[in-house]
C-alpha cells in the first residue's frame, strides 16, 4: 500500500555535505526511488538543546510516498546510521486537521461569544 | 461566574493543520519554561489545543523548542 510520509533527519553538523547527499541518496533508494520525493534542506541551525555533546544539527525535510512495506528496512538503516542524531518519520496523509468552519459556524461562535461577555457584564 | 471565552487563535486564522516544524508559531504556546500553555490562557480550542499538544512533543523530540528554559543553575 502506498502511503505519504514526512520524515525530517537532523544529521552531525560536522558532516560535510556531500556526505549528506550521499546517506540521503542511500536512505531514499531504499524506498525504491519515490517519484514524487521532494527534499528541502534547512541547512545547519542551533539545537534548542544540546544531543550528546552536539550542539548544532543539519536539518533535512523529506516528503515521499512509499510502500508500507518498504518501511522497515529504511527505518533500521536510519536508526543505525551514526551520522544521524534524531530522525522523526510521520504519515502525512491522513493529518488532514481541523475541518474548515463554515460561515455559519463562525458567525454562530462569534453570536455565542459575545452572548456571554454580556452575561459577565449583568 | 463564568470566564468571557476567548476565541481560538487557529480557528480565527483557519488553520488546518499544526505544523510541528514550525517553530516560531509553536514558541508562542509556550511558557518561559518550556511548558505547553493551558487552552485556558491561549483560548485555544479542544481539537487544536489536542493538535497543538502533538506538535509541541514532536518539535522537542527534534530539538527545534525546548524541552525545558532557564532552569540551568
Amino acid at each position: 500500500m502506498l502511503r505519504q510520509y514526512e520524515a525530517v533527519y537532523v544529521f552531525d553538523a560536522g558532516l560535510e555535505d556531500s556526505a549528506i547527499n550521499e546517506r540521503l541518496e542511500r536512505f531514499h533508494s531504499l524506498l525504491g526511488k519515490p517519484s514524487d520525493l521532494h527534499v528541502d534542506h534547512w541547512g545547519r541551525r542551533q539545537l534548542a538543546y544540546p544531543i550528546g555533546r552536539k550542539e548544532q544539527g543539519y536539518y533535512v525535510v523529506a516528503r515521499y510516498s512509499a510502500e508500507t512495506t518498504a518501511l522497515p528496512e529504511y527505518d533500521r538503516a536510519l536508526k543505525l546510521d551514526d551520522g544521524i542524531i534524531r530522525y522523526l518519520l510521520t504519515l502525512h496523509d491522513r493529518e488532514l486537521g481541523a475541518p474548515e468552519l463554515s460561515e455559519e459556524q463562525l458567525a454562530a461562535a462569534s453570536l455565542r461569544r459575545d452572548q456571554d461577555d454580556d452575561d459577565d457584564e449583568e | 461566574m463564568r470566564r468571557p471565552q476567548k476565541s481560538c487563535p487557529f480557528c480565527e486564522t483557519r488553520v488546518h493543520f499544526i505544523d510541528y516544524k514550525d517553530d516560531r508559531t509553536l514558541g508562542r504556546f509556550i511558557t518561559d519554561h518550556g511548558k505547553i500553555l493551558p487552552s485556558r490562557l491561549s483560548g485555544t480550542c479542544a481539537r487544536h489545543q489536542r493538535q497543538l499538544s502533538n506538535a509541541i512533543k514532536r518539535a522537542r523530540y527534534l530539538a527545534l523548542i525546548p524541552y525545558v528554559r532557564g532552569m540551568q543553575a
